[in-house]
């Protein structure tokens, strides 16, 4: 058995020789291959077939690995997308918050600005209010202006809506105001209506927080609903001619004699943010005269007839003066007379 | 006969495997070959005819679907095979770790045997740029796939030896 194994296993050198001679066959088919030479379209095509099957099994799964690995890629990045998105989200709200609390403060400080280029006869210092006094039957808030920057006792403190209150004790840099819905406020006032000019007092009202009453007016005055009321002048703290609020109704007091109204202030207290304090005030300028209105056709320069009044008046106040120094002349000439006919009579 | 039909449709599933679902790794164009991992392998395990052998048969069947230069993976296998079989009697069989080394020596084979044949026929070819595009991935890839398989090929060695 041996032998016969022996015999039909090829000697070593016929293996080496059989190993060099496939090696020396690949070696020269490779370069008539590449000169299109050799080809053995049949065994490669039968290989190819072959090995469908496997390919398309590997294909589908190798595409399918990668499907999944894109999904895996495309969830990760989806994932880090929504988070960035989420902070940005957050980011931006926070950010419109701000711009909407910039853009409120915006429309505050241009009221307060807008009332400042007209109220020429007041110096204001616009205050934010940072604090209010959460004791239930006074009424103070805190603003952050202070001696530093010119505010003092006693100062007017308004909006441009109306009068808020007087600064009722000044810090270096905080100030506290006490607003005129404080049952210790008092505030002179007018009915602003030319026809009644009634005066009264405003003072905050223990029952009703948010509405002041207007108190000392007669029975029989001339007070309506609607009316508008302003400061008065009187007391010296607060300055002429700022809006208080409207009388919202009008009662009798309880002795009979006299009647109080109750007052809408203009000024929203619930929503008080920016203030103004008046720092000084003067006489309001005389408002510019209307230009009158002429006939057409006839139309005069107001200037040119301004300066014509002036000549006139100039030329009237000259022969005035002249009149005068005659007269005088006259009156001293009779005198000199007088005096010499006394002299000359014994 | 049941196991030389493993054997081929283990060799045709690698092949299939190696140009069809490896290529979903590859780096730049490169993939592992397990053709030539096979190949050392069972030169390896077997010796430099039965190496010489499995070249001749993965390498043809390379240049036959998918090689562009007919001969070339047929010859550069062979090679391979032959010269890690002569190393096969000094190896125990056993030693995992030596597949593993020679894997980038038998990559290397592989890519000079290659590139040369195709200097030979006239291609210009940059060699210091395709060692460095093709040949160093194709190193790595071998490192990593040489383990798994060579583990096969001694499994279907055992399988053998227990036959004879």
């Amino acid at each position: 058995m041996e032998q016969k194994y022996k015999q039909k296993k090829p000697t070593s050198t016929k293996k080496i020789i059989a190993v060099i001679a496939v090696f020396v066959m690949i070696f020269f088919s490779i370069f008539l291959a590449a000169r299109s030479k050799v080809e053995f379209p049949f065994f490669s095509k039968t290989a190819m077939t072959v090995l469908s099957p496997f390919q398309n099994f590997f294909s589908w799964t190798g595409s399918q690995i990668t499907f999944l690995k894109r999904n895996l890629a495309e969830m990760r990045y989806l994932y880090k997308q929504n988070k960035q998105l989420r902070e940005e989200v957050e980011l931006l709200r926070a950010q419109n918050l701000t711009a909407s609390e910039y853009a409120s403060e915006n429309q505050r400080l241009r009221a307060l600005l807008g009332y400042k280029q007209v109220a020429t006869q007041f110096d204001l210092v616009a205050a934010g209010v940072i604090g209010r006094e959460s004791v239930t039957w006074s009424s103070v808030i805190l603003i952050n202006r202070g001696t530093l920057d010119g505010v003092a006792n006693n100062m007017a403190v308004i909006t441009e809506m109306g009068l808020v209150g007087h600064v009722l004790e000044a810090g270096a840099n905080t100030s506290k105001v006490q607003l005129i819905l404080d049952p210790r406020s008092s505030v002179g006032t007018l009915v602003q209506r030319a026809d009644s000019r009634v005066a009264g007092i405003v003072e905050g009202d223990m029952n009703n927080p948010t509405h002041p009453r207007m108190v000392n007016i007669p029975k029989d005055a001339d007070v309506q609903v609607e009316d508008a009321v302003v400061t008065s002048g009187f007391g010296g703290v607060y300055p002429k001619g700022i809006v208080v609020g409207k009388i919202k109704e009008i009662h009798n007091d309880e002795g009979g004699l006299l009647k109080y109204g109750v007052i809408e202030t203009s000024v929203n207290f619930e929503k008080l943010e920016d203030v103004a304090v008046i720092v000084k005030s003067r006489e309001a300028p005389p408002e510019p005269l209307p230009p009158i209105l002429q006939t057409p056709g006839t139309e005069t320069d107001p200037e040119e007839t301004a300066e014509r009044m002036r000549k006139a008046q100039e030329q009237l106040q000259q022969a005035q003066e002249q009149v005068q120094q005659q007269q005088q002349e006259q009156l001293q000439q009779a005198q000199e007379q007088f005096q010499q006919l006394e002299e000359d009579t014994p | 006969m049941k196991l030389l039909a493993m054997i081929v449709v283990t060799v045709l599933a690698m092949y299939a495997a190696q140009t069809s679902l490896l290529t979903y790794l590859d780096y730049n164009g490169v993939s592992a070959n397990l053709m030539l991992l096979l190949t050392v392998s069972t030169a390896f395990l077997r010796g430099h005819y039965f190496g010489v052998a499995m070249g001749f048969c993965t390498g043809l069947l390379q240049d036959l679907t998918t090689g562009d230069f007919f001969g070339c993976a047929t010859f550069a296998y062979m090679t391979a095979g032959l010269i890690f079989g002569k190393f096969s009697e000094r190896v125990v069989k056993e030693q995992f770790l030596i597949p593993v080394i020679s894997a980038p020596i038998a990559a290397a084979i592989y890519f000079f045997i290659t590139t040369g044949f195709i200097f030979m026929i006239g291609y210009p070819i940059d060699i210091l740029n395709t060692t460095d595009k093709v040949l160093i991935p194709l190193i790595f890839y071998q490192v990593i796939f040489s383990l798994p398989v060579h583990k096969i090929v001694y499994e279907f060695d055992k399988k053998i030896a227990e036959y004879m």
